[in-house]
């Protein structure tokens, strides 16, 4: 790591303005150009300069405390952080090591897990990948079926992980398996590390609606790991996952995606001359103020971030609300592209006027993080209290 | 935008006394008053004036407490949930054009006096006022006068700036039309009434009275999905409560996602409105209200489908929530109005924001 005036030893220390411009500082400053505002997921190998840069100025992992070579930002400055990020189209890296592994170990890890492993992820020397959902485990994750069996000092693993991000450049994959198939099913799954270039493992990329590969199933034939890869205690790892669960659910009802979309709708508009129709026009302005609500919503949860509250069960609503806002703006813009609607590659390379793959990509806005439907179980759960 | 602590004491306590005022648990006193004349309470009228509401926007060198948008709304919104028929608004817009012994009879709560600004349907910004005040006399027709069959004087607005009429003046004629939620509006025609010149109002005057009634929306959803949720809870079919059912669960989520949202919606604007008065503030007062307008429709909708036969009966009073809502969503501006004002208005807000003054290109208003 190098020391730059990007690196402080308490960015906590500074107000949210002045952090704030401190990071668009950064990103201008350091950010590949060529990576701005990409259309898709990047693999490793194209985000690698930009993760490498984050690493050599300790930019990497803002949730980490400073002890383990994170930035050790508190919660209203990671919001600034990220918020600057989006902003500025920042591309995302590989970062499930540091947005959910890094913050399991340091709670939950041995000081032998935590000194082997952080510093490989912020090093770039590891890059992890997610092992929870399974084919018939999906909005139902404790029912997953992989299982791990103690033989001697060695786990032995079996199963089938799928909806894998990245799991083919991925070196290692951090797990839920089933090691008491006896227990209740949220009691008998515990959380295991495991090299992805073990024998038995193999990777099937999944390509997605938009034609992507960025998702991957990741298959297990008797795939054996050493005892001591176990993270916390064993049939814990349930309850240690979800308690990992904190106030990052915010950022999946960040009204930036909607206001891309929207931004791009606008051109899309002007592109096929509907501006000028007032069919158009109530629709595009009902969007807008639903955008504009959303943002209003959105920044009532930040408010109770920035005045140190925990996030109710109601950040559910938020995702919901972002979610299906998203989608609506997508298929606006599909309606309005006519027959471009049909094409399969953007009309003279234009990816920001390419209504089709908008359209595709936000189908899955509903699904990941908790599909619609299951947000809606909890709500009326936990927040309405329904029986 | 998040308030300071003491404003936040201030909408704490004002919250209190109006939940003591207008009891959203109660609403016998509602439903002895729907279809009667005048409609409203003289007793609930005087106090409120006791708790200085008429005076709250007003500034304090003229008797008011200078209090914000963001205090006025928590009031109507607790009036909203009420269903309080007593027209609060009317009587605030109307304070602001008043002066004088007028201004202190209506602070004191001991004279009615009521806007009467609107001379056609669906209107809303200036330039359209018709009426006429003319060596003192007022000529011109006003619609939708909420209970203007209670009223002592009107503030009327005229080409030639507000003058107050009495109500009892043999040029004014009322009449009255009977309104869903059991109160009525007054359609008035002045034939040579005689008027007093009133003060202009102030500049943000009709976006404040749009933002006080998407309030009264916002309360108005809140307590109705407060007594859905809680038949769900009681309501047994099948040999279960009906809140067990995913089908219903789902529609009772939606139901509070509009109810949040209306809430973002609705602080926001009093926030852009306690900052600034330019375009952005009628805006956002727009904004509130389209997100009000339709969600209280929407809400008080399924809220009686929620509740099955029973929200089709007068005896239940889920009806009373639809029937306010019928009322309050279209007056001061319906929700299509509204979002095309959101948008004509955002638009020169962004311009302003982004430093630009060219020629606009856009949003025909």
């Amino acid at each position: 790591m190098t020391i730059t005036r990007y690196t402080l030893d308490d960015y906590n220390g500074l107000s949210d303005e002045a952090f704030a411009a401190l990071v668009r500082d950064f990103l201008h400053e350091f950010h590949p150009p060529e990576l701005r505002n990409p259309v898709k997921r990047l693999h490793w190998q194209e985000a690698k300069p930009w993760y490498m840069e984050l690493a050599r100025h300790g930019w990497l992992a803002p949730n980490w405390p400073k002890a383990y070579g994170g930035m050790g930002l508190s919660a209203a400055k990671q919001l600034v952080y990220v918020e600057a990020f989006e902003t500025f189209g920042a591309a995302r890296t590989p970062d499930h090591g540091m947005m959910l592994l890094g913050p399991l170990l340091i709670r939950y890890g041995s000081e032998a897990q935590k000194a082997h492993f952080l510093p490989k992820i912020l090093s770039g020397e590891h890059i992890w990948c997610q092992g929870y959902s399974e084919p018939n485990a999906g909005s139902d994750l404790a029912a997953l079926r992989t299982q791990a069996v103690l033989d001697g000092e060695e786990w032995v693993v079996n199963g089938q992980k799928t909806w894998t991000t990245l799991g083919g450049d991925a070196d290692w994959i951090f797990m839920l398996v089933r090691t008491d198939p006896h227990a209740k099913k949220q009691e008998g799954i515990s959380f295991l590390l495991v090299p992805m270039d073990s024998k038995g493992i193999s990777v099937r990329p999944i390509v997605n609606l938009d034609l992507q590969d960025e998702f991957s199933e990741v298959f297990f034939d008797d795939v054996r790991v050493p005892k001591a890869n176990l993270v916390g205690e064993l049939n814990k790892g349930w309850s240690m996952a979800k308690a990992l669960l904190g106030f990052e659910r915010i950022f999946l009802g960040s009204p930036r995606q909607s206001a891309h979309a929207f931004a791009r709708l606008k051109g899309l508009a002007q592109h096929h001359a509907v501006w000028d129709e007032p069919v158009f026009w109530d629709r595009y302005n009902q969007l807008w103020l639903d955008l504009e609500d959303h943002k209003a919503l959105y920044e009532r949860f930040a408010d109770s971030l920035r005045k140190g509250e925990a996030l109710g069960a109601e950040v559910s609503l938020l995702k919901l609300n972002q979610s299906e806002l998203y989608q609506r703006i997508s298929e606006f813009m599909l309606e309005i592209a006519g027959e471009d609607g049909g094409r399969l590659e953007p009309v003279d390379g234009q990816a920001d006027l390419h209504a089709p793959g908008a359209f595709l990509t936000a189908r899955a806005a509903t699904i990941y993080g908790g599909a619609s439907e299951v947000q809606r179980n909890i709500i009326a759960k936990n927040v309405l209290r329904l029986p | 935008m998040a308030l300071d602590e003491e404003r936040l004491e201030n909408v704490r306590m004002l919250r209190e006394s109006a939940a003591a005022v207008a009891d959203r648990n109660d609403l016998s006193r509602i439903r002895a008053l729907r279809f009667q004349q005048p409609g409203f309470d003289r007793t609930t009228w005087r106090q409120m004036a006791e708790l200085g509401w008429f005076g709250l926007r007003l500034p304090e060198e003229r008797g008011g407490a200078g209090l914000g948008m963001a205090e006025l709304i928590t009031l109507t919104e607790e009036m909203g949930a009420a269903l309080a028929p007593e027209p609060y608004i009317a009587a605030l817009m109307a304070i602001g054009m008043l002066d004088g012994d007028h201004l202190q009879a209506a602070l004191s709560g001991e004279r009615v006096v009521l806007a009467a600004w609107q001379d056609k349907p669906r209107q809303l910004d200036g330039g359209a006022v018709e009426a006429l005040f003319v060596d003192g006399r007022v000529t011109g027709h006003k619609l939708c006068v909420p209970m203007a069959g209670g009223a002592d004087a009107f503030a009327v607005t005229t080409r030639q700036g507000p003058a107050i009429v009495a109500a009892n003046d043999p040029g004014v004629r009322i009449e009255i039309i009977p309104a869903q939620d059991g109160g009525h509006w007054g359609t008035l025609t002045f034939e040579g009434a005689r008027g007093e010149p009133g003060r202009a109002p102030c500049e943000g005057w009709l976006d404040e009275a749009v933002l006080a009634t998407a309030a009264s929306l916002l309360g108005l959803i809140d307590a109705a999905l407060e007594r859905t949720l809680e038949y769900l809870h009681t309501r047994h079919q099948f040999g279960v409560k009906i809140g067990t059912f995913q089908v219903l669960q789902h529609r009772a989520v939606d139901l509070k996602q509009h109810t949040l949202l209306t809430r973002a919606s609705v602080e926001d604007a009093a926030a852009i409105m306690d900052a600034t008065d330019g375009p952005a503030a009628k805006a956002a007062a727009s904004r509130a209200k389209a997100r009000s307008s339709d969600a209280a429709l929407i809400v008080t909708r399924q809220a009686i489908q929620l509740h099955g036969g029973i929200g089709y009966t007068d005896e239940h009073d889920i009806g009373l929530f639809l029937r306010k809502a019928m009322v309050l969503a279209p007056s001061l501006g319906d929700a299509a109005l509204h979002r095309s004002r959101f948008a004509h208005f955002q638009h020169q807000a962004d311009e302003i924001d982004a430093g630009t003054t060219g020629a606009r290109e856009g949003t025909p208003l």
